[in-house]
């Protein structure tokens, strides 16, 4: 089980390099951006005061070399910086994939796929940032520092009035803000509804058009619409209150500063060129502390983003092996012992290599519990599974989807073309999809196909896999009567002497099948051909007969 | 190729935002106005500290200190407090101007011929609807206020400067050739670079979704090693693309750095001179590069944000684009309670006929049932008779009020019951339960969570493909239409559901006119006329009970789906 924190210092360490070298360039620059002040100060004091040119040549020189290097560390060090975070969130993002697809399968059983891709993007992105953060934070301090260094040794008492007021200046800022802040993050979030509720409108746009229901539509937006610019407009005048009240308590520090300097220097405590670089430091000091806050609010989402992908990394494989080996040759006998899962009630069950076999439910939990289990995305309750004579629970997963292959009703078709989707030719046209072009592309979630072809290309695929053991679940349920025993014939035809297991109530599929088994109570309750069964099983008359 | 929808030129944007802000100028320019006096006020910080350093330069008594030192207190809560008001009407005038565009875009997206929308690909109007109107609205939030008071600070700080002295002006002005050709120099790379940026997130996302969604699959296929290639490839893409426009970002910095420099430099060389001549005193001297310095800030804000506006502007013209569509759909005149279509033709893209020369009748109150194989033009003449899709040749003649439900079922996010309404607004709650009722989905409703106010849809509690068919078909009851056409509604439920959606869609549709695009060949056997076609043509008319006899295609189909039904028929 790891924590939120392996995974921080995970990353760290991946870019460790990179964010030492980040780390000092930015300090360069933080130190230099603190110098700036201090040297225009110096030079209104030593040249301009004294309208000499000399002098000014060689502030000017300084303040040269200064921002050369200031500009210059900025630059790489902000680069090391951002390819370190996006480096991270990369790295991050393949072993969250290579988790979810990992064979034993377990990360993506409570979690929709919506918060998974959220969970590779959002969450990867901001672990990645705390890299950044780091870097920012010590380059931060480093300006805090100097800044601090110079008004100290300049005056005591100045340099403590700057470094006491700004934070507290900016404490007292957050302080009035707070109510503010979280009054607004409750109306953004009615602000981004509307944007939902405007992308959720035009995905059932279909729907809508075939409703002739597009003006309720429209109302209803615009009410949700108003609803959000009130709620937007709430948000904004507290976020204005705030940014009203942050200038004002800056002028006033400003003033006490000026206060303190001119007397400071009217009693000539410091001269003419500290009170400016003290005046320059007070709002250069700003920049530090804001980066600070950034910091604090980054590493606070940034742990909290580590601890949802550490959650998935760690999350238990839902099915495992112990190392047994399939025979080389995988014949295809399947022997199932007092098996309970799902809708399944002690069920024994045998086919022989090479069977094809149909399977009529009349509970479809039933089917789904079945084919749950003889594609491995769990293990049953009770009971064993055996192929050709090995457990399954002891064979790898992967292993075991090199020899069985479970067609699942809703399996999804991959951005491609159809030849990307369903393979061979001979595949497309075993499946009734010669029809269809192997260069058309399926689009997203196969979604510019129709269902029936999207079934029939899932179906080509299946076939195309050529496993010892194929089971096949509704894969004609959106294909026509003609199409659908067109089907029936090349599946018995190209699966010759191959375990194919077919679990459906189509009749067209189930006569072509050397014998169906009902299951009924969750156990098999008649073995026979198609037609003996419905000669004499009144049941499996009403399960598969319209 | 995809045909995507249009984007409104900048002479046409600009007239449509201009039509937008028309009714709200007296708000902007108020807040404007405001924001300009606030930043005036907040410019005497400088000189007020000036006369500090020249107080303390001619060796004044430190008690002369407080007159500047409350004016300072003055400044700061005078310009907070015209600040928040500034900001406040200027958020009021561009939310405002915002929701009304943003209402007007989805109004016209609506009602955009859903030929249109599927020739662009539905992602095209969705990533308007989402990540335009997003830009935009970010734009409007915190893009505009910003860009405002950061330009009126530049502007302002300059005329301070030139108060001073002109020289100071002048001085500060050397920066900016640098400052303008650097910030045109970044967006010229920039706008093409971030529009790159976001492709390459966005089919990152998207293959994200892919596959994380689809990982039963690729783990039942042996598929992981490709798929992980697929994301490190996309992700990868992304990453490097994200680098190329921080180097940019970086190089803008260094660029500006280097104006920063020669305008200070500039500054306080004229103070050198000025002071040397006796024309100003050390403490406006003072003024001046504090001025300077101070001008950093908004100098990078503006600058920054340069991109911002560029992208929001590319936005807005999509926006626009869409929201200027003429709306062609010109309502098709009722015509009784049955249909008539005649010399029916149709092509998708020129040259690639879907549909020759298609006659259908169908008499007020009768059941037709559309049969063939995949792809022989059944959803498309389906989709022209519900007035969905306009036909390229032929005519159609229909009723008013039709409603069709096809095998895409969308579920809209939010309560059940708001679901339902959307399809006819003024329904009570006992019309609901009425339409459930009618398409047995009442008792799995009224055990939902929390009954009809149950949440559905994204987000909400998940449906099965049964019952989101079941709320569809709920929908076309409640909207009680004249005639109904329905594609294939029973198809997604596998083959235990669909006796018990073939029994909804006989309760929805009962006395009304349908049309039904049928795999199911029970359907075709209930209804009252069957109509086979192929290849885009019809090839066969007539009752079940005649064709069945004529020993054409339709006979053939009925056998084979007859050929394992043989004791049930009898």
């Amino acid at each position: 089980m790891q924590s939120g924190r392996d995974v921080l210092s995970r990353a760290i360490r991946g870019q460790r390099s990179r964010l030492i070298a980040g780390s000092l360039l930015g300090a360069g620059h933080q130190a230099g951006e603190a110098l700036v002040p201090v040297l225009v100060g110096l030079a209104i004091d030593q040249a301009v005061a004294g309208a000499s040119w000399s002098r000014l040549l060689v502030w000017l020189a300084v303040l040269a070399v200064v921002y050369f290097g200031l500009s210059f560390s900025y630059r790489f060090g902000a680069r090391a910086g951002e390819r370190a975070a996006t480096e991270a969130a990369h790295d991050l993002r393949s072993a969250i994939v290579a988790r979810v697809l990992h064979p034993g399968g377990g990360a993506d059983r409570d979690r929709l796929p919506g918060e998974l891709t959220g969970i590779a993007t959002e969450d990867a992105r901001r672990v990645g940032m705390v890299l950044l953060a780091v870097l920012t934070g010590i380059a931060g301090f480093t300006g805090l520092a100097v800044a601090s260094v110079v008004l100290l040794t300049t005056s005591v008492q100045l340099g403590l009035i700057v470094l006491v007021g700004t934070p507290a200046l900016l404490w007292l800022g957050h302080l009035l803000s707070k109510p503010l802040e979280r009054r607004s993050a409750v109306e953004q979030e009615s602000a981004a509804h509307a944007s939902g509720v405007a992308a959720d409108l035009v995905s059932g746009l279909r729907v809508l058009k075939g409703l002739g229901a597009e003006q309720a539509a429209v109302e209803r937006y615009r009410h949700t619409s108003r609803t959000s610019l009130a709620a937007t407009l709430r948000a904004a005048r507290a976020e204005a209150l705030q940014n009203g009240v942050v200038i004002a308590l800056t002028g006033a520090f400003i003033a006490l500063l000026a206060l303190a300097g001119g007397t400071l220097a009217a009693n000539g405590t410091i001269t003419l060129g500290q009170l400016v670089s003290a005046v320059g430091l007070a709002l250069f000091l700003q920049g530090p502390l804001y980066m600070l806050a950034w910091v604090n609010t980054e590493l606070a989402q940034g742990r909290a983003s580590a601890a949802r992908v550490a959650a998935l990394l760690s999350a238990p494989p839902a099915v495992t092996g112990t190392g047994t080996e399939l025979p080389a040759q995988v014949k295809g006998a399947l022997r199932l012992r007092g098996v309970t899962h799902g809708g399944l009630r002690e069920l024994d069950l045998d086919i022989v290599a090479g069977e094809l076999v149909g399977v009529a439910a009349t509970d479809p939990a039933a089917a789904t519990a079945l084919l749950h289990c003889l594609g491995r995305h769990g293990d049953p309750e009770s009971g064993t599974i055996e192929l050709d004579g090995v457990p399954l629970r002891e064979v790898d997963p992967a292993l075991l989807r090199q020899a069985v292959l479970v067609a699942e009703h809703d399996a999804v078709l991959f951005e491609g073309t159809v030849a990307d989707n369903g393979g061979t030719p001979e595949a497309l046209d075993a499946a009734g999809a010669a029809d269809l072009s192997p260069e058309t592309p399926v689009g997203e979630r196969g979604g510019s196909l129709s269902g029936g072809q999207r079934q029939r290309v899932a179906l080509a695929r299946a076939l195309d896999a050529r496993r010892p053991v194929l089971v096949l679940h509704d894969p004609t349920s959106a294909v026509d009567a003609v199409t659908e025993a067109r089907i029936a014939e090349s599946v018995r035809r190209l699966r010759h002497g191959q375990t194919t297991v077919v679990v459906t109530t189509s009749p067209a599929l189930l006569s072509a099948a050397d014998r169906v088994l009902l299951l009924d109570g969750g156990r098999v309750a008649d073995d026979a051909s198609h037609a003996d069964l419905l000669q004499r099983n009144a049941d499996y008359r009403k399960a598969v007969l319209a | 190729m995809k045909d995507l929808l249009p984007t409104a030129t900048p002479a046409r944007a600009r007239a449509a935002v201009r039509e937008i802000i028309r009714p709200h100028r007296a708000v902007a320019a108020a807040g404007f106005g405001l924001l300009i006096v606030a930043t005036s006020v907040g410019l005497l910080v400088q000189p007020l500290l000036g006369y500090v350093v020249d107080l303390v330069a001619g060796r004044q008594p430190a008690t002369l200190l407080t007159t500047p030192v409350a004016l300072l207190v003055l400044v700061g809560v005078v310009q907070g407090l015209l600040t928040s008001w500034g900001l406040v009407l200027v958020a009021r005038f561009g939310e405002t101007a915002l929701a009304e565009l943003r209402e007007r875009f989805v109004e016209r997206a609506l009602s955009l011929p859903l030929e249109r929308v599927e020739r662009a690909g539905s992602g095209d109007l969705t990533s308007r609807v989402t990540g335009d109107v997003a830009r935009v609205a970010e734009a409007v939030r915190s893009a505009l206020p910003a860009l405002a008071r950061s330009l009126l600070s530049i502007v302002l700080t300059l005329v301070a400067m030139a108060v001073l002295d002109w020289r100071f002006m002048v001085a500060a002005l050397l920066a900016i050739p640098v400052q303008l050709h650097t910030g045109r120099w970044y967006v010229r790379n920039a706008v093409p670079l971030y529009a790159a940026q976001r492709v390459a997130t966005g089919e990152q996302q998207q293959q994200l979704l892919d596959t994380l969604a689809g990982a039963t699959t690729v783990r039942s296929l042996r598929a992981e090693a490709d798929h992980l290639a697929r994301v490190d490839g996309r992700s990868r893409a992304a990453v490097e693309l994200t680098m190329r426009g921080v180097h940019l970002m970086l190089r803008f910095y260094s660029r500006l750095h280097i104006g920063e420099y020669i305008g200070l430099a500039a500054v306080l060389a004229a103070g050198v001179l000025l002071v040397g001549e006796g024309a100003v005193t050390v403490g406006t001297a003072t003024a001046a590069a504090l001025y300077f310095l101070n001008l950093f800030g908004p100098i990078n804000t503006a600058l920054a944000l340069l991109d911002d506006a560029q992208a929001a502007t590319a936005s807005l013209a999509r926006l626009i684009g869409v929201a200027d569509v003429a709306a062609t759909e010109t309502p098709r005149p009722a015509h009784g309670d049955g249909v008539s279509v005649r010399g029916l033709g149709h092509a998708y893209e020129p040259g690639r006929p879907v549909l020759h020369g298609v006659d259908l009748e169908i008499e007020p109150g009768k059941r037709v049932a559309l049969v063939g194989p995949s792809g022989a033009g059944k959803t498309t003449l389906a989709k022209i008779v519900a007035g969905v899709h306009e036909p390229t040749t032929g005519t159609v003649r229909a009723p008013a009020g039709i409603a069709m439900v096809t095998q895409e079922v969308h579920v809209f996010a939010g309560p059940l019951a708001d679901d339902l309404r959307l399809a006819s607004p003024q329904a009570t709650d006992a019309d609901l339960r009425a339409a459930l009722a009618t398409v047995e989905a009442l008792e799995w409703a009224e055990a939902l969570p929390d009954g009809l106010a149950t949440v559905v849809g994204q987000g909400g509690h998940r449906l099965t493909g049964a019952q989101r068919q079941q709320l569809a078909l709920a929908r076309l009851v409640l909207t009680d239409p004249a005639l109904a056409v329905l594609d294939e509604a029973t198809a997604e439920a596998g083959s235990t559901g669909a006796r018990t959606l073939e029994r909804a869609v006989e309760q929805a549709i009962d006395g009304r006119t349908a049309l039904i695009v049928a795999h199911r060949l029970t359907q075709a056997a209930s209804a009252d006329r069957v109509v086979v076609m192929d290849g885009g043509r019809v090839v066969e008319d007539g009752s079940h009970d005649d064709l069945r006899q004529a020993g054409g295609r339709y006979a053939g189909h009925w056998a084979a789906w007859t050929r394992h039904h043989a004791h049930d028929d009898q």
